[in-house]
């Protein structure tokens, strides 16, 4: 687990010249394509241990703890807010152009199960776990705890990965179902206080198919499965003492983001030219 | 960790990180009022925040302009509003999506290695070393931070606004056959104004003004050897992340 020191972290001021410029994007592409290949190693061995490895009694649970009820306030805070900003937006532009408000709760309960509930919590649960799972990871390789699991002829994989994964994937859909809820309610009270729509016309789930459950759910999955991955990555190539957990930290942070993002992206539009 | 699940505990942790950040606030206006801060300082960092910070913003910015198309196109075929979706998409990306998205990923990129940075020099005495030397750390060390920060976050909005719409122009035309010229009437139709654009800016500003003030308090106020940058960092993010929120629905309340 080496993925050595991130390319252009310290690029020096006089790298504009053409050619130090080619070298340096050859570098970050050589860097980005051994990045894939060390992820895709390290989630294929952990769908391996997760089938074949050794069980400890309680890892998972500790870890769904750690995961999933750490994180409800700081999930349910954001998204009461998204609940509110959306529909507020939402309504204020619609009646710019639509008269009536009738299909304003069922449009948005779509949009909320189809993407925002899964992809706004991801990407909270995203800087949150990541970078939980991050830290610790990479102290314990700063203080060489990682070496002596190795000696100790445990996989760190099987020991520290492994948990984390399974917690994660289903702390993530409980969590996604929690974050509709959530932003659901908080619609809800925005739609009636401020554009009069009775809560019970706003709670329509007239435009809900499967289509736009299965995608929800998938992108749950999704989320919870390449968070992990992705962090304990960064956390495993960690190098250089402490500082160097910050970097992989924030590295943590950064890349499960992104990885929200692109699955988000994948997943919407393989749904979309699927199903319609 | 600000944020327990106790009520009580969280109620009071919250205002004690409240207080210490508008405390450090007022500290760094009088410096930067008084133009007391290093300017070499903020010139690097600002090369380190801010342009390193570019391809991250790009990615970011494209991504989400496609997805916001992807996600409203069944709105689209339904009511057959092909002409809309210029302006629909860029009112999300101005007001609320760009803005967004960008302070989230600056958060988690530069927010959170500034509070690593910071809170390794606290725990190594470089901070206290510095003060020995009578060098103010605020002066020197967490202005010029919290300008670049939100300098930014200011400028990443801009691009993020140009390319999420180039991303959402580009995805109807790929998904729904909406072509660019439609997009781009839709967009300056006249149902967009400028105060769409300047909220979206004016939120970037407030984003980058918390995400640098929660960095640095954060870092500032580390305890606890290497394990305690760990807990500062993941609280900078949470902190940041919460707070964009906060912010951004009572800028779009009363905007």
């Amino acid at each position: 687990m080496n993925a050595g020191p991130t390319p252009n972290n310290e690029a020096p001021f006089e790298a504009a010249t053409p050619v130090g410029f080619i070298a340096e994007f050859g570098a970050t592409a050589m860097a980005l394509g051994r990045t894939a290949r060390e992820l895709y190693s390290l989630f294929v061995r952990t769908l391996y241990y997760s089938f074949r490895g050794k069980r400890e009694p309680g890892a998972v649970v500790t870890y769904m703890f750690e995961i999933g009820n750490r994180s409800l306030f700081f999930i349910t805070v954001v998204m009461g807010f998204i609940g509110m900003i959306m529909v507020y937006q939402g309504g204020a532009q619609t009646k710019r152009v639509l008269p009536d408000l009738t299909l304003l709760g069922a449009n948005f309960i779509e949009l909320l199960i189809r993407d925002f509930a899964a992809s706004i919590g991801g990407l909270m649960l995203a800087t949150r776990v990541g970078a939980g799972i991050a830290a610790e990871i990479g102290s314990m390789v700063v203080t060489e705890q990682i070496d002596a699991l190795r000696m100790c002829a445990a996989d760190p994989v099987d020991y520290l990965v492994k948990p984390r994964f399974l917690a994660s994937i289903v702390m993530t859909a409980v969590l996604g179902i929690w974050s509709a809820a959530v932003a659901f309610l908080t619609g809800m009270a925005t739609a009636f206080v401020w554009f009069d729509v009775s809560p019970r016309t706003f709670a329509s789930l007239l435009l809900v198919d499967s289509v736009d459950l299965g995608t929800g759910l998938a992108k749950c999955i999704a989320y919870g499965a390449a968070i992990p991955i992705v962090s304990a990555h960064a956390g495993l190539s960690t190098f250089g003492g402490s500082e160097g957990v910050g970097t992989a930290t924030t590295r943590a942070v950064v890349n499960s983001s992104l990885a929200v993002i692109v699955l988000n992206l994948i997943i919407s539009a393989a749904s979309f030219l699927l199903f319609g | 960790m600000a944020l327990r699940l106790a009520p009580h505990r969280a109620f009071v942790g919250t205002a004690h990180v409240i207080g210490t950040m508008g405390l450090l606030a007022s500290r760094i206006f009088s410096r930067v009022a008084s133009l007391q801060f290093d300017r070499d300082e903020l010139i690097r960092n600002l090369y380190r925040m801010g342009f390193q910070s570019m391809p991250i913003v790009i990615v970011t910015a494209l991504f989400t302009g496609a997805i916001m198309v992807v996600q409203a196109a069944p709105l689209v075929n339904r009511l057959g509003a092909h002409g809309l979706l210029g302006w629909a998409a860029g009112f999300g990306t101005l007001r609320e999506v760009a803005p967004l998205l960008t302070a989230l990923m600056i958060s988690g990129r530069v927010g959170a290695n500034n509070t690593a940075e910071l809170g390794t020099m606290v725990v190594t005495e470089q901070v206290d070393a510095l003060r020995i030397l009578a060098i103010d750390p605020i002066s020197f060390l967490v202005a010029p931070r919290f300008v670049a920060i939100t300098l930014t976050l200011f400028i990443a909005t801009i691009f993020a606004d140009v390319l999420a719409l180039l991303g959402a122009a580009w995805m109807g035309d790929l998904l729904l056959g909406v072509a660019p010229a439609t997009f781009y009437n839709g967009l300056t139709s006249g149902l967009l104004g400028v105060g769409d654009v300047t909220s979206g800016m004016l939120k970037s500003i407030l984003f980058g003004g918390l995400i640098g003030l929660s960095s640095c308090q954060f870092g500032l106020s580390v305890t606890g050897g290497a394990p305690g940058v760990g807990r500062a960092v993941n609280a900078t993010v949470v902190a940041s992340a919460t707070g964009v929120f906060v912010i951004d629905y009572f800028v779009s309340f009363t905007l």
